[in-house]
């Protein structure tokens, strides 16, 4: 039982992230109607730009700063590209897919080169922080506290953005209809550009919270990290924001148990294999397509 | 024959292969990645047939094609006809999952590789001839009515069903052939290459492929031909310190063919204008704007 406990508490902090990611993919397809497949390589870089601001500093604040700013500029910088890619083409995810595909490569390939000589980075131990519960078997670091309260913060002000704002409103009529949008007065570029930002916004979040959660990163996290949170998003329904939701707790719950109860690296096989059968059994998604 | 060129004509030959596998299915509009986890699974298989088993050759080159074929068939079923992007997500999916198996299993090396695969004489020439037998294949493909249907189910889903395609069928089809091709270009590789390694089955090699695609030009078979040597010898030829950033190149290559000349380097208008000049046939040459537009 206390396996099953600690498992749980793992899976719940796992599993907020993965929803902050799924959401912030989700708003891009939404209302910019691009696959964003580079968004947790930027995630991951935001991870490594906090890394080294905790060398220069210990102003928290300014660390945190730093990183998500950093998810938000580089996000922001990838819309004129993906802009001129939708008057070339027309608004084609698959030709997005291709560009962003392309991006991931680049990413991954300067942080191999650039970043720490490729070797993963690990976090400072004051950064992670110590053990906040312990008892038995159960341990809830102070890394999962801040991923699964950041993480349930974060979920409810973007909902509350998505549904009770002005601002979120426009985005869910883009999201809808663009022509009619533009038609009634509604700026889709600028609100394209505000999807790229709260998309970073919640990028850097998630990447300051996994970094106080995991303690360590690597190049290769990007490219694990973003085929999970492509592979839930079908899962759930391309673009279904609330499927992304219950999709996401529900991978970072299945992933925390296969750890707890099987053997080595076969667990991440596992929940890519359940994945797999979903799409396979039903390639529109659990909660239908949205985008 | 120096090292380097035998490295370099065995990858342009194992990477025209896969490239044409993941043509194939793109001329119904799927980008199939599940081809490269076809390539790693036949590779595999090969090796451990070799090395382990004994088993000769030919016997093991037609089992990699099966293996191929096979890994493609079964989920075809279901994502014959299924969007672009969850046919992407299942093949990156089962690349992870068969990299996990074998990086997982002692008897394929784990992560450390697999080695020792024993030579094949005369393997580079007829690595070659397999080529030339896979690009007959295909031109007749391409020139054929599946060819033609699949042409329009490019260009649109819903006017080639009402003109009676089975677009699942076609999908599966397509899908199929490519899984063949993948797992002889695993079998051809891995006995070329001599060693396995399960890094090499990841997102770079996939970006590679499409870059390979892409910039060649996605619209005619013959556009692969014409960037994989180009693109390989960058890789060798080049002063280390840059072809160490062959990703970066490749990926940069591939964004800004993607937005300046969108049907890569080579296209079918090309070569119908190209064929039209030689065989002076102008009506060719009026007719190929129309099928350019089809093309996109």
């Amino acid at each position: 039982m206390e396996v099953f406990i600690a498992q749980l508490l793992n899976g719940l902090s796992l599993g907020s992230m993965y929803v902050l990611l799924v959401l912030g993919f989700n708003l891009m397809l939404l209302v910019a109607k691009i696959i964003q497949f580079a968004y947790p390589h930027l995630v991951v870089l935001s991870m490594y730009v906090c890394w080294g601001m905790l060398k220069y500093t210990s102003n928290v604040f300014l660390v945190i700063l730093a990183s998500i700013g950093s998810c938000i500029a580089i996000n922001i910088a990838t819309e004129p590209i993906f802009r001129l890619l939708a008057k070339r083409h027309g608004l084609d995810i698959n030709v997005s897919f291709v560009v962003s595909m392309s991006m991931t490569l680049v990413i991954t390939d300067i942080m191999s080169h650039l970043l720490n000589y490729g070797f993963p980075i690990a976090f400072p131990s004051k950064w992670i922080g110590k053990s906040v519960i312990g008892f038995g078997l159960i341990t809830f670091s102070s890394g999962q506290a801040y991923a699964l309260f950041g993480g349930i913060a974060a979920v409810l002000a973007f909902f509350y953005l998505l549904y009770r704002t002005r601002q979120g409103r426009v985005l869910r009529a883009i999201s809808e209809n663009s022509l009619l949008s533009s038609i009634i007065g509604i700026p889709t570029i600028k609100t394209r550009v505000i999807s790229y930002a709260i998309a970073g916004l919640l990028g850097g979040l998630t990447a300051i919270m996994l970094s106080k959660m995991l303690g360590s990163a690597s190049p290769a996290l990007g490219d694990f990290v973003g085929m999970k949170i492509i592979a839930t998003s079908i899962v759930a329904g391309l673009g279904n924001l609330k499927g992304g939701l219950v999709c996401g707790l529900l991978l970072g719950i299945t992933e925390s148990m296969a750890i707890g109860y099987l053997p080595g690296s076969w667990s991440n096989a596992i929940s890519f294999m359940m994945m797999l059968i979903v799409m396979l059994i039903k390639p529109e998604g659990l909660f239908g397509i949205k985008a | 024959m120096s090292p380097v060129l035998y490295y370099f004509l065995s990858l342009t030959g194992t990477n025209i292969l896969m490239c044409w596998s993941l043509y194939l299915p793109y001329r119904v509009g799927q980008l199939h990645f599940l081809t490269v986890a076809c390539m790693l699974a036949s590779a595999y298989f090969s090796g451990y047939a070799a090395r382990e088993l004994s088993w000769p050759f030919a016997l093991i080159l037609i089992f990699g094609v099966l293996i191929g074929a096979l890994i493609c068939l079964i989920p075809s079923f279901t994502i014959g006809d299924a969007p672009c992007f969850t046919v992407v997500i299942v093949g990156l999916t089962v690349i992870f999952i068969f990299k996990t198996a074998v990086e997982n299993i002692p008897a394929l090396g784990g992560t450390i590789g697999f080695f020792g695969i024993p030579e094949v004489k005369g393997l580079l020439p007829l690595t070659y001839l397999l080529l030339a037998g896979a690009g007959v294949l295909i031109y007749k493909i391409d020139h054929s009515r599946l060819g033609r249907a699949a042409s329009l189910v490019f260009v649109d889903k819903a006017t080639a069903a009402a003109t009676g395609v089975d677009i699942k069928r076609l999908g599966m089809f397509f899908q199929i052939i490519a899984g063949g091709l993948a797992g002889l270009a695993g079998t051809l590789y891995a006995f070329l290459i001599g060693s396995l390694f399960p890094e090499f089955f990841s997102l770079g090699i996939i970006g590679t492929f499409m870059c390979m695609l892409f910039v060649g030009g996605h619209t005619t078979m013959w556009g692969i031909i014409a960037s994989i040597p180009i693109l390989e010898g960058m890789q060798l030829f080049l002063p280390s310190s840059v072809a160490s950033w062959r990703q970066v190149i490749y990926a940069l290559t591939l964004i800004a063919i993607v937005l300046m000349l969108p049907g890569g380097l080579i296209t079918k208008r090309m070569l119908i204008n190209l064929t039209a000049k030689m065989f002076n046939r102008s009506d060719t040459g009026k007719a190929s704007g129309t099928i350019d537009k089809c093309i996109k």
